[in-house]
């Protein structure tokens, strides 16, 4: 028979490894219709005639958060044959609330004990066959961790679709019943009499939603509103205080006879642990120990003593391997043999005394990365000159016909590295050579007209490339998420840091998508979902892309190789750049009419220490990683063509037309753009064609500004441009990909641009003001650009400094 | 009558009352925190706390827990 059971339960109930152990690989998710609450939906392994929906994690049917609406209008509205309720039996008595809410919905109800084993460990008793005569529905006893008793619960889930409707067992006081009775009288004749008492609750309790719902007339609103003056002023307490302590009450009844606790007093292990994690003074260290491990292993941008993180030799394997030029050894199976070959190869071939007198000669002159160059050389390693060869020949070669000095170097290097090269070692014929995707699709267009393969390499290939080298990082950095999140570490964040948080407007589960964020912003973006607080996760969507992202590091690394000497101050100072965005950011907008009034208080159930299942652990990786791919690969994937598109036309000589190069008279669409609008940043210092265009190249993804601009673009600035151009580029709009993720997430496309306006705005006055107090600095001041950056200073002051407007205060403290 | 704020570590006390905004005060209320029950502290962090109640741990604000009134 085809029926549908909903699975209900508080968070940490066991509900999502109950519903993975239920359907296995078959299930979807989606978001259901209007709020960013997600959906899963999934068919029993065994019967694939039955779906199984599970519903977000709640502690009860009221009508405060968008997850506990979601999930009673489905309950009432979509009327699923059976009800599974998952209720956490070392926990059990909350977990009842919500049981005694779903028992009153006129629909089958069974409750499934989980954690029986837990339960069972530590000596408690619970008598499941009593609670089901009381309660007057099934109860069977599960372990969801270790697939005990799921097969009974799916069991009786089908006899009790086809059995009658339950009859809530437990009743109120007098005074409340007689209301209840009136209201069902009063306004619920017509509606299915299973579902009367559940409205007549709701009415009593005078929920707002029920109320528009049903569309009861004012008149009847007066009525039934006398009926619960009544019984309000003969329990001396406000209807819903009524309803919520008769349900405890009831609890407490059922608790006296069905549940025997063995030891209530002692502190358990988890509270134990939590005594030296949150305590007063180990908290932030040991928080700090934790962060700083996970960075170090998945993001750290820059080697430790002990190497490169495993973050960054999983991009780099697979920026360079699989969406690189040729390919990578697998396993690292023959790297070492060919580096030596080549090392030796190099040696004979390519560093020749004429070559080397050249490179001394760039060496003496200071010139741009010679030293770099001299230096892999006399380390005799050809990978690393390969590598600031790439970087630097091209300005190296400037500097010789500038100076009208001649040089051989370059047709060296060419020659021997070219494809008519005698003895040049090839990759594919040491160890086990997988060739890259690139040079894989490279034969199927050796006849295919340039345009064509200028798009699916350069565009199709090099943009969605670029995004999708990130995946294995990213999986890496979600693996070890889910572990803190399973292990109920990341609850225990959010708590240690909400003060901190709190003083600039953002809760302590801020944190999490800041982290995520210094990986990559489109999954930092999605990660702000477990905020709960509406205005807490907008404040936290507008600024968690301030903090550099893996994509920015490449500019960062850049600048600060070109016009800074590799200063080391240049890349801290970009995320101190990016945590100072943030922190005034959200000082400021607190103190707006949008943002306005007290943050919601911190209220948040710490679940208890566990080690989580590796299972739950790797699903949760590739659920958060599927979405990432899907959402980056399908926005980059139109953008770097439309990138592509406006590279590749334009006009040589007056002509329009697709071209592969532009002469010194011809013009990109791009270039056109940038030309047109370059005006826009000369108050910042870069006002000119190429810096444009790369800040719009950066929309599509950060790293392709470094792309477009190349080593010797940058000669043309002074570091103190330069420095204002990687503050603009650092804090503006972030990548299409994350701009989808933001209209996503804030489910409204004026919420959108709104953000991403604001954080344009927010860039463009800290850049100004860099520049411009800068120029102080170098004597050489622009009256009105100073008196600009002065206002603005002045402006962001005010803003920050200001006392909270008042009338803001008053009408949040009403709503 | 005292708040929750005030307390001492791990003594057992009986909810009175419980204050703040009616959605706070729901919340609150769906998570076990109705008057008659029993709470202790488990924890306390820069005026945050972490209670036990009805066997679950809650971390509340300070500013909540001076809402939350309790038997002497």
């Amino acid at each position: 028979m085809a029926i549908r059971i909903a699975l209900a339960g508080n968070p940490n109930c066991g509900k999502t490894t109950l519903f993975n152990l239920l359907t296995g690989t078959h299930q979807y998710v989606g978001n259901w219709p209007g709020v960013t609450v997600e959906k899963k939906e999934g068919k029993l392994k065994k019967h694939t005639d039955v779906k199984v929906t599970d519903l977000p994690g709640i502690y009860s049917l009221s009508p405060y958060t968008p997850e506990e609406v979601v999930a009673r209008n489905y309950l009432t509205e979509e009327k699923p044959e059976v009800i599974l309720n998952i209720v956490d039996g070392s926990h059990i008595e909350r977990n009842l609330y919500l049981t005694t809410q779903l028992l009153e919905l006129g629909i089958p109800v069974v409750v499934a004990v989980n954690m029986m084993d837990i339960v069972r460990k530590s000596g408690d008793k619970i008598k499941t066959a009593e609670l089901s005569k009381l309660l007057g529905c099934p109860v069977v006893e599960i372990s969801a961790l270790k697939n005990q008793g799921t097969d009974k619960a799916i069991e009786e889930c089908m006899k009790a679709a086809e059995g009658a409707k339950p009859v809530p067992q437990h009743t109120f006081s007098g005074p409340v019943e007689h209301a209840i009775a009136h209201i069902e009288e009063a306004v619920l004749h017509d509606r299915p009499e299973q579902q009367q008492r559940w409205y007549a609750i709701k009415l009593f309790e005078r929920d707002e939603k029920i109320i528009e719902k049903l569309g009861i007339s004012e008149e009847t609103l007066k009525h039934i509103e006398e009926d619960i003056k009544k019984a309000e002023t003969e329990m001396d307490d406000d209807a819903e205080s009524i309803i919520t302590n008769a349900r405890y009450e009831y609890i407490g009844t059922l608790m006296k006879k069905c549940y025997h606790k063995k030891n209530s007093k002692a502190l358990t292990v988890s509270d134990k642990i939590d005594k030296v994690v949150t305590n007063r003074i180990l908290a932030l260290p040991i928080f700090v120990i934790v962060m700083f491990l996970v960075y170090s292993l998945v993001m750290m941008p820059v080697p430790m003593p002990w190497g490169d993180s495993l973050g960054t030799i999983m991009t780099d394997w697979a920026n360079d391997g699989v969406f690189g030029d040729e390919g990578w050894y697998l396993f690292g199976i023959g790297q070492g043999d060919y580096d030596t070959a080549m090392d030796e190869y190099a040696e004979k071939n390519i560093w020749t005394n004429e070559f080397k007198a050249d490179i001394d000669k760039a060496v003496k002159a200071d010139a741009l990365g010679a030293e770099d160059i001299s230096g892999a050389i006399e380390d005799g390693s050809f990978s690393d000159f390969d590598e600031a060869y790439g970087t630097y020949s091209s300005s190296l070669e400037e500097y010789f016909t500038e100076n009208n000095i001649e040089y051989t170097f370059t047709d060296i290097y060419d020659e021997a590295t070219g494809e008519d090269a005698q003895e040049l070692p090839e990759k594919a014929s040491y160890g086990v050579f997988v060739k890259s995707i690139p040079a894989l699709l490279e034969p199927a267009f050796e006849n295919a007209p340039s345009w064509l393969h200028g798009l699916v390499f350069d565009g199709i290939i090099g943009g969605v490339g670029a995004v999708l080298g990130f995946v294995p990082q990213m999986l890496l950095l979600f693996l070890f998420l889910a572990f803190l999140e399973g292990c109920g570490y990341m609850a225990r964040i959010a708590f240690v840091l909400d003060r901190v948080f709190r003083r600039f407007g953002l809760s302590g589960k801020s944190f999490i998508p800041m982290l995520v964020g210094s990986g990559c912003g489109v999954p930092g973006i999605m990660a702000s979902r477990t905020i709960e607080s509406q205005r807490d996760r907008r404040m936290t969507i507008m600024t968690t892309t301030f903090i550099p992202c893996g994509a920015k590091m490449p500019i960062i690394a850049l600048l600060t190789a070109a016009l800074f000497g590799g200063a080391w101050w240049v890349a801290p100072s970009a995320y101190f750049l990016g945590v100072a965005a943030i922190i005034i950011s959200g000082i400021m907008l607190k103190k707006t009419k949008m943002f306005a009034g007290d943050p919601a208080p911190f209220v948040m159930e710490l679940p208890a220490y566990h080690l989580p299942t590796v299972g739950s652990i790797l699903r949760s990786m590739w659920e958060r990683g599927w979405s990432f791919i899907k959402k980056a690969g399908t926005i980059i994937l139109i953008s770097s063509v439309l990138i592509w598109l406006g590279n590749t036309l334009g006009w040589n000589d007056g002509v329009f037309g697709y071209y592969e190069e532009f002469g010194d008279d011809g013009l990109s669409i791009l270039n056109a753009i940038g030309n047109a609008i370059c005006w826009i940043f000369a108050p910042l210092g870069f006002g000119e064609a190429t810096a444009t265009v790369a800040t719009i190249m950066g929309l599509v993804a950060k790293e392709e500004v470094v792309g477009v601009f190349g080593v010797l673009d940058f000669k043309g600035l002074a570091p103190l441009a330069g420095y204002s151009f990687l503050a603009f580029n650092l804090l503006c709009a972030p990548c299409f990909a994350a701009i989808g993720a933001i209209k996503r997430e804030m489910n409204s496309a004026k919420w959108t641009l709104f953000a991403v306006g604001y954080q344009c705005i927010f860039a463009y006055a800290t850049a100004l003001m860099i520049y411009q107090f800068g120029l102080l600095f170098t004597g050489s001041v622009n009256i009105i650009g100073l008196i600009a950056a002065i206002l603005v200073l002045g402006i962001i002051c005010f803003m920050v400094f200001r006392p909270t407007p008042k009338s803001h205060k008053l009408k949040a403290s009403t709503a | 009558m005292m708040p929750l704020s005030l307390a001492d570590m791990g003594e057992e006390k009986i909810i009175m009352k419980v204050g703040g905004s009616p959605e706070v005060r729901k919340h609150l209320e769906t998570l076990g925190f109705v008057s008659g029950c029993p709470v202790s502290i488990v924890n306390t962090f820069g005026g945050n706390i972490i209670v036990n109640i009805k066997d679950t741990r809650v971390a509340v604000s300070r500013g909540m827990a001076q809402k939350i009134m309790l038997s002497d």
